[in-house]
């Protein structure tokens, strides 16, 4: 209609100028709501588990109403409780990713680039991986009670395999013709490291990196829940002995933001080093 | 008398390194892929190895370039007799993905030279092989036969006094080749380096030589001079002879026993 009338004013090249683009461009009348559509589906959901709990058809003792998770949000951020018990994961989360992952970044260096470091500590990591590191609780709250050492080596013994294999990999699948070409204009020993060997393995260091993240967080919520005295995994805990549901869904809410912002976080650090990378670039130049 | 000599050292300086194969075997296991090569290239010449694929043609260029220390015999490269820089493009153009063009040329200077040097003088690399508009490039947009030149760039670089080219030209379309061959002759004319070409392409060969070697089973089988005026044309009429002697000896027939049906 709107094509139409503006056609009459004009000529006919532009007539068919503006059919053609009219085509393309003038919007259906639902199109403006067309960018909701990847909210629709959880908004449809919480309004139907709202309309549930209000109507009493969900009990609050099985699952809060999404309101009263956002009372529960506002209560516990006004006493500082969250803050508290946040900043106390997040402080775990950290240390231990960043001693588990400096380990086994050292490693994964070392065994990629010195087959005699391989040869010597390969098989015994390879045979520790295969023990699931939550099945050391038992033995770790025997070492450490349940104190920082306990949650601190959990976390460290999780991140490291991720990290440590995809080091390893990367180093040992540095295109050789690379290595070929820099060894003959000159580059030995760091240099070669930085200019060859370390970008070359980047990407699957990156790739073992956000799957520890993943670990990092599993295993520190599973620590938290049996033995700790603070701590996200600890509120959570605490609350199910006080049956307040809406507590506890409320840390697990946390929980996957926390999750989501530490792949943010590695993703922002991708796009940052990787530029170079087909995968990662779109048409930008450095 | 000083001054005149040393005027004599100057255009000396400028002419490539020269070779000197003597008695040069290299055995893979009980395979033996060269067999007491003889050979020498003068200073400044453009040579191109001919072979099929596993005469020993490559294996050849690999002793020639450093890459492959275990062989016997001695190989002496030298310019006014000291060690000469040599230089290898490969088929591959193996640039690294994430250094930018620029960064890739700068990298022939190897790891001393400081940077901004290394800079400037990469862009003098990348402008001779027509690139200078894609300095700041990542490699991975570039064509195929563009990675090459960047690959060419790098090489020259650093002024070698050798360049050793293995089938550089290789994975080239037919177009892009051709503009390729022209810019290889018209670097190693600007440069005076000695250049040493492996190649399987006869036509290539002639365009660019000025000598062509023809390695069968890890033996020199021909060796020519290509006395034609440069720039040549290719495919040029006067070609045929030498063209026909080479393709039978790769083919192992003599000249006029094989006729061509399609």
């Amino acid at each position: 209609m709107n094509t139409l009338a503006l056609a009459h004013s004009k000529d006919k090249h532009s007539q068919r100028n503006n059919k053609r683009v009219s085509s393309v461009v003038v919007p259906g009348p639902f199109a403006p709501l067309k960018r909701f559509v990847p909210v629709l589906v959880p908004l449809v959901i919480l309004s139907t588990w709202q309309a549930a709990s209000s109507g009493g058809a969900l009990s609050s003792t099985i699952l809060p109403a999404p309101l009263d998770v956002a009372r529960a949000f506002i209560r516990l951020l006004l006493s500082g409780e969250l803050a508290e018990n946040a900043a106390v994961s997040f402080l775990r989360a950290v240390s231990g990713l960043l001693l588990g992952g400096t380990i086994a970044f050292l490693l994964g260096l070392s065994n990629g680039l010195s087959r005699l470091s391989a040869q010597a500590t390969d098989t015994t990591i390879q045979m520790i991986r295969n023990i699931p590191n939550l099945a050391l609780i038992p033995l770790v709250i025997l070492w450490f009670g349940i104190g920082e050492g306990a949650k601190l080596f959990l976390v460290s013994l999780g991140v490291f395999f991720p990290i440590y294999i995809n080091t390893f990999h990367g180093i040992r699948t540095v295109d050789p013709q690379l290595l070929e070409m820099a060894r003959s204009y000159g580059y030995r020993g760091f240099a070669l490291f930085r200019r060859v060997i370390l970008p070359g393995a980047l990407p699957s260091i990156f790739v073992g990196l956000r799957y520890a993240l993943g670990i990092m967080w599993l295993t520190l919520i599973v620590a938290e829940t049996i033995a700790a005295q603070s701590g996200l995994g600890y509120m959570a805990m605490s609350a199910r002995e006080f049956m307040q549901t809406d507590v506890v869904v409320l840390a697990i809410l946390i929980y996957a933001l926390l999750g989501k912002a530490a792949d943010l976080l590695v993703r922002g650090f991708e796009s940052l080093t990787l530029s170079w990378h087909p995968a990662y670039t779109k048409g930008v130049r450095p | 008398m000083n001054a005149h000599a040393l005027r004599i050292e100057d255009v000396r300086s400028e002419t490539g390194a020269s070779i000197k194969l003597h008695n040069v075997t290299r055995s893979f296991g009980s395979l033996r892929v060269l067999e007491g090569i003889e050979l020498s290239i003068e200073p400044g010449s453009f040579v191109a190895i001919v072979g099929q694929s596993g005469s020993g043609k490559s294996t050849l260029l690999r002793v020639i370039a450093g890459l492959d220390s275990e062989h016997g015999g001695s190989v002496l490269i030298e310019k006014n007799k000291a060690p000469a820089v040599a230089r290898i493009m490969y088929q591959e153009p193996r640039l690294l993905p994430w250094a930018t063009v620029i960064g890739n040329v700068a990298m022939g200077l190897g790891p001393e030279v400081e940077s901004r040097t290394a800079l400037t003088r990469a862009r003098r690399a990348l402008d001779a092989v027509g690139l200078g508009d894609r300095a700041a490039d990542w490699p991975a947009i570039l064509s195929g036969g563009q990675k090459q030149r960047v690959a060419l760039a790098r090489a020259l670089v650093s002024k070698p006094d050798l360049l050793v080219l293995d089938e550089p030209l290789g994975a080239l379309d037919a177009l892009t080749r051709i503009g390729m061959q022209s810019l290889l002759e018209q670097v190693w004319r600007d440069e005076e380096f000695t250049a040493l070409l492996v190649t399987h392409d006869v036509t290539e060969a002639l365009t660019l030589a000025d000598r062509i070697v023809l390695i069968e089973d890890g033996r020199i089988a021909l060796d020519i001079d290509v006395p034609f005026a440069r720039p040549r044309r290719r495919g040029a009429v006067q070609f045929g002879a030498l063209e026909e002697q080479l393709l039978s000896t790769l083919l192992k027939t003599s000249p006029r026993t094989e006729e061509y049906v399609i």
